[in-house]
């Protein structure tokens, strides 16, 4: 394992741009010291379970030293011996056995569908465009929004888009960093095979975090592979999305790690928001590259942290306010969750919001207003939805 | 010392709806996911935490179907030394007698000092088939153990009885003892652990038929729809409006 | 023949418990146009509880020993398999409790008595006994036949059977005790009290249980306000005291506390028998749980389909306004 470490000289970027050092335990620095003489590793002490994943690590250190895959190697031997917190037991059981880390059974994955007719893909179907929802904003009654927002929005662009439905099973990025190899791999492969069913075009995520696993760490799909800010940042290029309606608002781009610092895509998201009119786009002092991580990334949405600092979310909506921004735009259901949750622990529920880039898309465009209102517009679901039977 | 665990493969039921089928003796598994009996799973735990301490085997036992092997690998992947899956050729129609008997003809041959199963299982939820096997063993047994200690031949237990208050007792080995969840935080089994426990003993007793059931599904059915809660129909604004008022007409708030 | 029916009585420091009030009012019931109603009791200077029992029964069968004083299932197998063997009753009830659980299973098989436990009731046609049971967390009931016997052995679950007054006069029986050597390889040491906490969740007139639905602990703060505004205290189901979540002291339920509070109001619970058994006497019961399915709501009276996290920071909010008003 100390492979990966060669080449480490001690310099120290690694810690230094940590977003965890500083209120936690974990040294990734001093961790790859203990590892280079041999000292016997403790996690509990050392804080590997604090770690995000966000690779600001891997990206500073000057020996290409890939510092993420060490610290996954450690949990990976935690696993192996069985001993991990309960909760990360739970999630992982629940991937195994529901397909998604939240231990809701898989009969109701498309639930947050409420009704609307959207394609439901067969085995043999071919769609143009594959919507990859994602275990979050399936069942996560807050992120649910996002899906309902992402399709009300698909659905202005005319285009031929579908959903795998209940067949949809967890992407495995998040089971990966949490050092489950095995189950990863099972994953890959049952994804991989669940797919080969179908005929798709492209196929895009709602979440950077499945984005980055199919992008990057699954070898054998014949379709692109994006994220959805790419494709809708296209489809206003293109005009097949017309950003109509007013956002007026002061907004603050919050850069997902999974989306900027792993998979260099920047500019799109902030192209999207400037596209829509009557937004003032911000920036972070912290931005693109030197964003601060929301702590939601590297299975910390189901870890707690043994730490009293200050939370980085808190941090990051701290940095908000002092903008004097109405809203924190990102888009990711991860940033989502913790920057909304630490909103509220700031009390700045009244001033900031948390909104993914494709609800402010839809709220722009009026279309959840118009669905409550224009009845007419269910008889064109109800149509669809026979379809999708 | 050597120890026997008794688990069970049931499906989990906590979300999903369950459906009778058509004898009205079953239900209809084909749309949930199954897994150790929850208490079993404490008692798996429990063994491998006392063989940390001491030398000796850990042999699981269940009486299930094929399937029943995904529970026996993963306790394998745990740590335990062999399995071994009892399938007679009723296993339909067994009642927890003819469980505990099909169990007690195996575990009696492995001479062991301690044997633990869950203290119920959450798909018929008996509780039956840990202190009849320790009839049919000629051991002292102790139901809904909560702590557990070992010392000179003796285990020192606790059981939880009602209103929170315990039970100590002391109990000559080799006994049998049903395990209460929350006795300790079950491990993970990782799926790499679980593939290569595959190269475990895992024993199959086949070609059998279980004898003497005393109890017998006449039907299964769903629970009359008796007395139900008013349920408050809108949304989240309306329906926690609603509550309020309720309870501030019955001068609650 | 006159067919019996025999109910083991259960008690625990000098008290008797109410599962056994329970049984015999279900006890004399079967009992008519059949046999006597027998209590039998194991115990040791049973005069109290006797006194107690005496109205319930036809005939007390007293069997008294010191070393039953405190319950140990390996005599009372040694009593209970002697008597029964020879009185041979028609149906033995007793309760599904840590009393019953921990020796009706190996009295039945040492005696060849067919059982069926945890029972919520029991009918005899044509002398066959038929069990009615809850199955799968209460998702579905069976129906159980017990083979032809002389007898047969039935546990039932505790607050299935709504206890009345019968009004007999019972006779005391005094059976002497067939134990005769110490058991050495079974003690009852001691009772051990659950560890105290800082609040007596008995005590209060509102209680919010909390369950396995709120997923994670970083929800209980959001609980803990909500409980505040609404003037509870937080109680809990059992799998968030094995979580850590909340101490054992705040559990309800079989194994937890019995809680009668004015309001009771179970967030994220299932409703499974053991938490309902310990809230179930609230006066005012309110459930919120996101399936419309789950057993609490046939013990609520008002129910709430919903997600928690959605309806209790909202539910909140209208309990603040309105209080402040
Ligand atoms: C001998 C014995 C004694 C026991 N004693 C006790 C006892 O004293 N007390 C006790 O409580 N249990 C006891 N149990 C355990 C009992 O059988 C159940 O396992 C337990 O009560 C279940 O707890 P729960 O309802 O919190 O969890 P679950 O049954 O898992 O139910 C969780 C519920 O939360 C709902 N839910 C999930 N997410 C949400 C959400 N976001 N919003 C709204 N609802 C949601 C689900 O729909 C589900 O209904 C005992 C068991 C045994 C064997
Ligand atoms: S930045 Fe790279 S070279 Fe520097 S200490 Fe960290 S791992 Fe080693
Ligand atoms: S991935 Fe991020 S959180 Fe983890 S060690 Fe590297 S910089 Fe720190």
């Amino acid at each position: 394992m100390n492979d990966i470490l060669f080449g480490c000289i001690q310099c120290g970027r690694c810690t230094g741009g940590c977003p965890v050092s500083v209120r936690s335990a974990l040294n990734i620095r001093k961790l790859i010291y203990r590892s280079l003489i041999k000292i016997k590793n403790k996690s509990k002490d050392l804080g590997i379970w604090e770690c995000t994943t966000c690779s600001t690590c891997s990206i500073r250190c000057p020996k290409g030293v890939d510092v993420v895959d060490y610290i996954i190697d450690l949990r990976s031997d935690e696993i192996e011996r069985g001993k991990v917190q309960p909760q990360v037991r739970d999630t992982l059981e629940s991937v195994f056995k529901f397909g998604n880390p939240w231990g809701r059974i898989r009969e109701k994955r498309a639930d947050w569908l409420e009704g609307n007719g959207v394609r439901i893909l067969q085995p043999g179907d071919k769609t143009r465009f594959l919507y990859f929802v994602g275990c979050t904003p399936c069942y996560d009654t807050r992120t649910q929004e996002i899906a309902r927002a992402m399709v009300r929005v698909l659905k202005t662009a005319s285009c031929d888009f579908a959903i795998l439905g209940i067949q949809e099973t967890c992407c495995g990025n998040e089971v990966k960093r949490m050092g489950e190899v095995g189950l990863f791999e099972m994953l890959v492969e049952e994804n991989t095979k669940l797919f080969k069913k179908f005929d798709i075009g492209t196929f895009f995520t709602t979440s950077p975090h499945c984005f980055n696993t199919f992008k990057n760490e699954y070898i054998d799909l014949d379709f692109v592979i994006e994220h959805y800010t790419t494709l809708i940042n296209r489809f206003i290029k293109e005009g097949r999305i017309e950003p109509r309606g007013k956002f007026e608002k002061r907004v603050v781009f919050h850069d997902p790690c999974f989306l900027g610092k792993q998979n260099d895509i920047y500019e799109e998201p902030r192209e999207l928001l400037r596209s829509v009119p009557g937004i003032e786009l911000f920036e972070f002092e912290r931005s693109r590259e030197r964003s601060l991580c929301c702590e939601g990334g590297g299975g910390r949405m189901w870890v707690e942290t043994e730490s009293d600092e200050e939370r980085l979310a808190v941090t990051r909506v701290k940095d908000a306010a002092v903008l004097e921004v109405d809203v924190i735009a990102t888009a990711c259901p991860f940033c989502l969750l913790t920057l909304e949750d630490a909103v509220k622990t700031s009390n700045l529920e009244d001033s900031i919001k948390v909104m993914d880039i494709v609800e402010i898309l839809d709220e722009a465009l009026g279309l959840k207003d118009e669905e409550e209102r224009v009845p007419e517009y269910q008889n064109t679901r109800s149509s669809d939805s026979k379809q999708s039977q | 010392m050597n120890i026997a665990v008794c688990i069970k493969r049931v499906p989990e039921t906590a979300e999903a709806a369950v459906n009778i089928d058509s004898s009205e003796k079953h239900i209809i598994p084909d749309q949930l996911v199954f897994d150790i009996n929850e208490a079993d799973n404490y008692a798996l735990e429990e063994a491998l935490l006392l063989r940390e301490k001491t030398e000796g085997d850990i042999t699981l036992f269940t009486v299930g179907s094929k399937e029943s092997d995904e529970v026996i690998k993963m306790g394998l992947a745990k740590g335990a030394t062999r399995g071994v899956r009892i399938t007679p050729e009723n296993l339909d129609n067994l009642d927890a007698y003819a469980v505990a008997k099909l169990l007690a003809e195996q575990v009696k041959e492995g001479n062991f000092d301690l044997i633990l199963t869950g203290c119920i299982s959450s798909d018929v939820g008996n509780s039956q088939v840990g202190v009849t096997l320790a009839e049919l063993l000629g051991i002292p047994h102790a139901t809904l153990v909560i702590k557990m200690g070992i010392e000179d031949g003796f285990a020192t237990v606790q059981r939880e009885l009602e209103g929170g208050l315990l039970e100590e007792l002391k109990i000559k080995l080799p006994a049998l003892f049903t395990i209460q969840t929350g006795i300790n935080e079950p491990r993970y089994a990782s799926i790499l652990g679980i593939k290569r426990a595959a190269q475990k003993e895992l024993r199959v007793i086949e070609n059998i038929t279980a004898e003497g059931m005393k109890a017998e599904v006449v039907k299964m059915y769903y629970p009359p729809v008796g007395k139900m809660a008013e349920i408050l129909e809108g949304g989240v604004e309306e329906v926690s409006g609603k509550l309020c008022e309720i309870l501030k007409g019955k001068g609650l708030l | 023949m006159t067919k019996d029916i025999f109910v083991i009585v259960e008690h625990r420091r000098g008290e008797v418990r109410d599962i056994t009030f329970e049984l015999l009012t279900k006890g004399y019931e079967l009992s008519r146009d059949r046999g006597k109603l027998l209590a039998v009791l194991l115990g040791f200077q049973n005069e109290k509880i006797i006194d107690k029992l005496k109205p319930f029964a036809e005939t007390i069968l007293n069997i008294d020993d010191e070393r039953l004083k405190e319950f140990n299932a390996e005599y009372y197998q040694i009593v209970l398999s002697n008597l029964l063997q020879e009185k041979k009753p028609f149906i033995t009830l007793l309760g599904q409790t840590a009393f019953g659980i921990d020796f009706a299973p190996s009295l039945s098989t040492a005696i060849d008595l067919p059982y069926s436990s945890d029972c919520l009731d029991l009918e005899i046609e044509n002398d066959t006994v038929f069990t009615e049971r809850q199955i799968y967390g209460g998702k579905i009931n069976s129906r159980i036949s017990l083979a032809e016997n002389w007898g047969y052995l039935v546990s039932v679950r505790p607050g299935s059977i709504a206890p009345r007054d019968v009004e007999l006069v019972a006779e005391v029986v005094d059976v002497s005790s067939p134990i005769k050597e110490d058991i050495d390889y079974r003690k009852f040491m001691q009772y051990v009290e659950a560890a105290k906490g800082e609040v007596d969740i008995t005590q209060s007139e509102v209680v919010i249980g909390i369950g396995r639905g709120i997923k994670e602990d970083k929800n209980l703060s959001m609980m803990e306000d909500f409980a505040k505004s609404i003037g509870g205290v937080l109680a809990c189901s059992r799998p968030v005291v094995d979580a850590g979540w909340l101490t054992k002291d705040r559990q309800v339920g079989s194994s937890g506390k019995t809680v009668k509070p004015k309001l009771y109001i179970a967030v994220g619970i299932s409703g499974a028998f053991q938490h309902v058994m310990g809230m179930k006497g609230a006066d005012t019961i309110v459930a919120i749980n996101k399936d419309p399915n789950a057993p609490i709501f046939t013990v609520a009276n008002y129910g709430i389909v919903g997600d928690l996290l959605q309806v209790i920071p909202k539910l909140n909010e209208k309990i603040t306004e309105l209080k402040g008003a």
